[in-house]
């Protein structure tokens, strides 16, 4: 795993805005990064990443039937329980789900540590399915990199097929909050795959859903013409919609999710120390536990982060050395947990004449892994502000 | 090959065109009238039809007209003394306003051929209109024009008419909340993570 500094494409930026990527650059500071990439070769994907991907993500998978049953693990995540029905209800009819992504830790060599799974609301799709792709075929084009050169990506190809499989109700609804150009994007390019695996998509601002009751009392989700919404990806968060005036609603509206319910399980930082518990001393999870009231301070080598949380917020870290990193954010109401700490590992950054750290996003659509994407930070602690980088594959 | 055979965009790119549902549909004739004996009177249509469809119109009104849990929202609507009592309540009890039905639409029609009605090819054959039958109303600040349930403008005045019948497709109305979901994002701007 090396990371090489490379020149810009020429004209990146504005190929960019025309293909709707108007993310790339965010407050001035460049989100998308292609000054350097990071270089793996096929071993390292295919054992290191792939293979502990798809175990990680099966190992998870296993514990979701017996969480559903367990009133001690949902009380511990935290889990309305106006909900566990619910919860219960859709694992077991099998609600299909269609993507997630796990963050690791990895260096090249050794196992890939887990840092969590954002199962629910994973974002920078696009930027992994289609920009780092387009950025390869681009640099083999120009002859700044061999032909031979691969990536571990084929998230936009599982996805369309995903599309084509899922047989869902038409036409299917895709949903962001108005304000975030950012998930926007993620929303539009899932949008575009799902067309062009035949689904019949609309979008409806998260804001905009309507909630009718008929004569009888029943609920029913609605788009803005009142027509009934069937199927609803939503780029929002479970635990905030359990949350909201339409929680109840979604209890008895017959709108198949997308991610399902049982995923709440899955995108709670909650279920680091129960994989713990499940798989002592795997090696791909790092030691974690729930933070109770008898915990001791934040000791070195430990990080401490809210059940829910995104993108970096609310985390609290002291590296085994002693130095306390802390991020901001708006999740400090709930409840934490505590995890080994492990170093993201440091590059230099020629470019900027800067030390870097690299976290690694580990794509999975159905059960498959699906490829990689990199996100830089000068700090250990990946936030939303996060470079990224691509990646290639070259022996 | 570890990366996908291909990536492309159809709706992100401007080049790409969607065909819209209803592009290829044919307009078809309906008549608009305010009551029964106006639609007599004109004569397109004989009386029982006119009584009958009427009376299919009175019967969904209930059930399409748009619905308010307050009446002056209503009628800041519809006009004061334009709104009533639907039979609907809401979950805890509550009452529920409706506007008034002050006319008709109806497809089905009579093969008259009259010089002021041009009956489309397919009808002329004695074929129904497919336009759906139902009530019509007017709001507050535009009195001259019927509108349908979903406050599509349909006709300044009454007689026959052409529009696409998936345009007024009667939907059962019903009390609609909004804003239910995203109360969060005020707090937090973005939620992928």
């Amino acid at each position: 795993m090396k990371r090489i500094s490379v020149a810009e494409r020429a004209n990146w930026r504005a190929y960019a805005e025309e293909v709707g990527f108007h993310f790339h650059t965010f407050d001035g500071e460049p989100y998308w990064d292609e000054t350097a990439y990071y270089q793996f070769n096929l071993h390292q994907i295919e054992n290191d990443l792939e293979a502990p991907t798809e175990e990680l993500h099966q190992m998870t998978m296993d514990m979701v039937g017996d969480i559903t049953r367990s009133e001690e693990m949902l009380t511990l995540l935290n889990i309305p329980r106006d909900f566990w029905s619910y919860i219960w209800n859709s694992w077991n009819k099998g609600e299909p789900h269609l993507y997630g992504r796990m963050d690791l830790v990895y260096n090249g060599l050794g196992p890939a540590k887990l840092l969590e799974l954002n199962y629910d609301t994973p974002t920078s799709l696009f930027e992994t399915g289609f920009f780092q792709w387009v950025w390869l075929e681009d640099q083999i084009k120009n002859g700044v990199l061999p032909e031979h050169a691969d990536q571990f990506n084929s998230l936009h190809d599982k996805i369309e097929a995903a599309f084509t499989q899922l047989n869902l109700p038409q036409p299917f609804y895709f949903s962001s909050v108005r304000e975030s150009v950012e998930d926007k994007g993620t929303v539009d390019y899932l949008m575009d795959i799902a067309a062009q695996a035949g689904v019949d998509v609309r979008y409806i601002a998260l804001e905009d859903i309507g909630v009718i009751t008929d004569a009888q009392g029943s609920e029913q989700f609605v788009d803005l013409d009142d027509q009934a919404i069937k199927g609803l990806f939503k780029l929002y968060p479970w635990e905030h919609m359990v949350q909201e005036d339409f929680a109840k609603a979604i209890t008895v509206a017959n709108t198949q999710m997308i991610e399902p319910a049982w995923k709440m399980l899955l995108s709670n930082k909650g279920i680091l120390p129960l994989l713990w518990q499940r798989y002592p001393n795997h090696p791909n999870l790092l030691p974690a536990f729930f933070e109770t009231a008898s915990s001791e301070p934040l000791a070195a080598g430990w990080v401490r982060k809210p059940l829910f949380s995104r993108e970096g917020a609310n985390v609290d870290l002291i590296t085994a050395n002693g130095e306390k990193i802390s991020a901001a954010g708006p999740y400090a109401d709930g409840r934490y947990i505590r995890q080994a700490f492990q170093a993201l590992p440091k590059f230099r950054d020629e470019h900027r004449n800067a030390d870097t750290y690299a976290m690694l996003g580990s794509w999975v659509v159905g059960d498959s892994a699906a490829g990689i994407c990199i996100r830089e930070d000068a700090s250990l602690i990946t936030k939303d502000s996060s470079r990224f980088l691509p990646h290639i594959i070259l022996d | 090959m570890k990366r996908s055979k291909k990536t492309a965009l159809v709706l992100m790119v401007p080049v790409a065109t969607l065909l819209l549902a209803g592009c290829g549909e044919e307009s078809q004739q309906a008549l608009v009238f305010s009551d029964p004996s106006e639609c007599s009177a004109a004569g397109l249509n004989d009386t029982a039809q006119c009584n009958a469809e009427f009376a299919a119109a009175k019967a969904l009104h209930p059930q399409v007209a748009p619905k308010y849990l307050d009446k002056t929202e209503c009628e800041t609507d519809f006009g004061a003394g334009n709104c009533e009592t639907a039979p609907q309540q809401t979950t805890s009890g509550g009452s529920v306003f409706m506007p008034m039905m002050m006319g008709y639409m109806m497809g089905q029609m009579m093969n008259r051929g009259g010089s002021n009605f041009q009956q489309p090819a397919a009808a002329s054959a004695g074929a129904a209109s497919k336009v759906p039958t139902q009530p019509l109303y007017k709001s507050r600040d535009d009195r001259g024009t019927f509108r349908t349930a979903t406050n599509k403008p349909v006709a300044g005045g009454i007689g026959p008419i052409t529009l696409k019948p998936s345009q007024v497709k009667p939907q059962v109305g019903q009390v609609v909340r909004r804003g239910g979901f995203g109360q969060q994002a005020a707090a937090r701007n973005s939620f992928g993570g």
